[in-house]
């Protein structure tokens, strides 16, 4: 068996509950598999959906998963003109958005069942240009920009990251999930799909992790386990997590980017305690997300560690650049970056992960260093050449530079005088959702170069960090 | 009971730091989450901001009421007040 709508292969014995409404239903009576086919006006095309975690949301996934459409996973809050933007550049046929009430040149078609009911918009504009029908879902490499760059995911890719991740989670049928981080994210759908692969009972519209209503409910229903990017990490560690009584959960894993080693060791010792399971996880958008873990009873001794890879993958070092290399049946087909990209899902042999890696004698992998220039906030990957061109279209003829800073923030340089700048952190929450405290400024005189006449990054980093010594 | 002026146009500037908006923006009934300003992540900072400023220490199991402006104003009335001026 493969290909990602098998796993909804055991949705007769899926129920799925509202956190928000308290509503238990089975997923058979909610999805619209039948009545989406029945209504579309086309058999193939490009879906966009935008969504978060709400029972509105995994319907509308889970009930065009089964059509020929493939679908575009977008966050639903991105900004309205970013929506447009997008939608102007791939033409979608379908769009699910129940943030807006109309599109311009589109109808809505109302889809429901006993149980539910949703509205989509449907463009009149026939076929769009042609899909290579592999390529089942797309996702955006950063979370929250609106950035036109999408990873092509087919249903195999799909079914092998759940299917790994099924078999060295210790989920079980029994468990009771919250689908609490959003399902645009690679990391929330991989939860999603590898809980539907085992037959779990999920939870949507899950509240925010600091509202008091999101720990009544983690009782009231008995989760069973929680996922989380560092940072939520660092949140349960200031909410008082470890001191919370919750004896329905067995385990918690974290991917997404690097956990200070002190709060790894805290939630180690908690789980240890309390006789539960910690899981470190290590991935990207371009593997379907999972592409390695440890295990468990190995944490203590590889804490640092990014673990060994998942099943029917493998991991190697590449001996010229130290980069690290994965090979598996979950790497996606390439990069979309416009319509035209669609035409074609590729195979790619060898995922060139951007990280720099060393393998310890045990066979643990060890992140060392990034090749790409980007930064790592909040879970989400951002482009910091991107930035860097999108300042710079913002305030032309500036001499500016964007760098990162161990993944706590960004730091911007300017040449000029401050008070030309102060826009700088509010334009790049509006466009990017980076939160003006993860950005630092820093005015120079001129630009450092180095002797290839680039910007010299490492010079900048240098000054910031003497100019922010006490 | 009358909340302490100063203590009050204090939290604001806290707000305007820490959420990086403007302090007209900052109304007694402002509310987590109801601006995109003041999400999770600008949460923690504000809490951090708080901490310093008031020095005080928000226990963890108080962190989940601290979801608007005058609930805050509140929380440092009642815990300021026991500090010996």
């Amino acid at each position: 068996m493969s290909g990602i709508h098998h796993i909804l292969y055991k949705k007769d014995s899926i129920t799925l509950v509202n956190a928000e409404s308290g509503t238990k239903h089975l997923l058979t009576e909610l999805l619209l598999e039948g009545e989406i086919t029945d209504a579309l006006p086309f058999r193939s095309g490009l879906a966009f959906l935008y969504i978060n975690n709400s029972l509105d949301d995994v319907i509308a996934y889970l009930s065009l998963l089964n059509t020929g459409l493939t679908l575009a996973l977008l966050k639903n809050d991105l900004e309205a003109s970013l929506k447009t933007d997008l939608e102007s550049k791939y033409r979608p046929n379908l769009i699910f958005d129940p943030k807006r009430n109309k599109i311009p040149n589109t109808k809505q078609l109302a889809i429901t069942n006993h149980e539910i009911g949703l509205s989509f918009f449907i463009y009149d504009r026939g076929s769009t240009g042609k899909i290579d029908p592999r390529i089942k879902v797309l996702l955006s490499t950063s979370g929250t920009t609106g950035s036109p760059k999408f990873v092509k995911l087919s249903g195999e890719n799909l079914w092998a990251n759940a299917d790994s991740i099924a078999s060295y989670l210790p989920i079980e049928r029994s468990d009771t999930v919250p689908l609490n981080l959003p399902l645009n994210y690679s990391y929330g759908l991989s939860v999603l799909h590898s809980n539907l692969l085992k037959g779990c009972t999920l939870v949507t519209n899950v509240p925010d992790i600091i509202s008091p209503e999101f720990w009544t409910g983690f009782n009231k229903y008995g989760y069973s386990t929680l996922a989380g990017v560092p940072f939520v990490y660092e949140l349960l560690d200031r909410i008082g997590f470890r001191n919370k009584d919750l004896p329905s959960l067995r385990y918690f894993t974290q991917a997404g980017g690097n956990l200070s080693e002190p709060l790894k060791r805290a939630f180690y010792t908690y789980s240890k305690e309390k006789d539960k399971e910690f899981y470190i996880m290590y991935g990207q958008t371009e593997a379907s997300a999972r592409i390695s873990y440890v295990p468990y009873d190995q944490l203590p001794a590889k804490i640092n560690s990014i673990g060994t890879p998942v099943k029917n993958g493998k991991l190697y070092i590449d001996s010229e650049n130290h980069e690290l290399l994965y090979e598996g049946p979950n790497i996606f087909g390439g990069y979309a970056t416009s319509m035209e990209d669609l035409k074609s899902y590729k195979n790619i042999p060898v995922l060139r992960t951007g990280d720099i890696a060393r393998q310890d004698e045990e066979g643990f992998f060890y992140i060392v260093g990034r090749l790409k220039r980007f930064v790592k906030l909040f879970g989400n990957r951002i482009n910091l050449d991107e930035l860097e061109r999108f300042l710079k279209e913002e305030c032309p003829g500036a001499s500016l530079a964007c760098d990162n800073i161990e993944d706590k923030f960004i730091l911007v340089s300017i040449v000029g005088d401050p008070m030309a700048f102060q826009n700088v952190k509010q334009s790049l929450f509006e466009k990017f959702k980076i939160h003006p405290s993860s950005v630092k400024l820093q005015f120079v005189k001129e630009m450092p170069l180095t002797k290839n006449g680039k910007t010299d990054y490492q010079a900048l980093s240098v000054m910031y960090a003497d100019d922010s010594q006490p | 009971m009358s909340i302490d002026q100063n203590t009050k146009k204090e939290l604001i500037a806290v707000f305007e730091r820490a959420l990086s908006i403007d302090k007209s923006r900052v109304t007694p009934h402002l509310g987590y989450k109801e601006i995109p300003e003041w999400d999770s992540i600008s949460h923690m900072i504000l809490i951090n901001e708080i901490e310093t400023t008031f020095e005080i220490s928000i226990p963890s199991d108080q962190m989940v009421e601290m979801n608007s402006f005058s609930n805050i104003l509140l929380f440092l009335d009642k815990n300021l007040l026991k500090k010996p001026s």
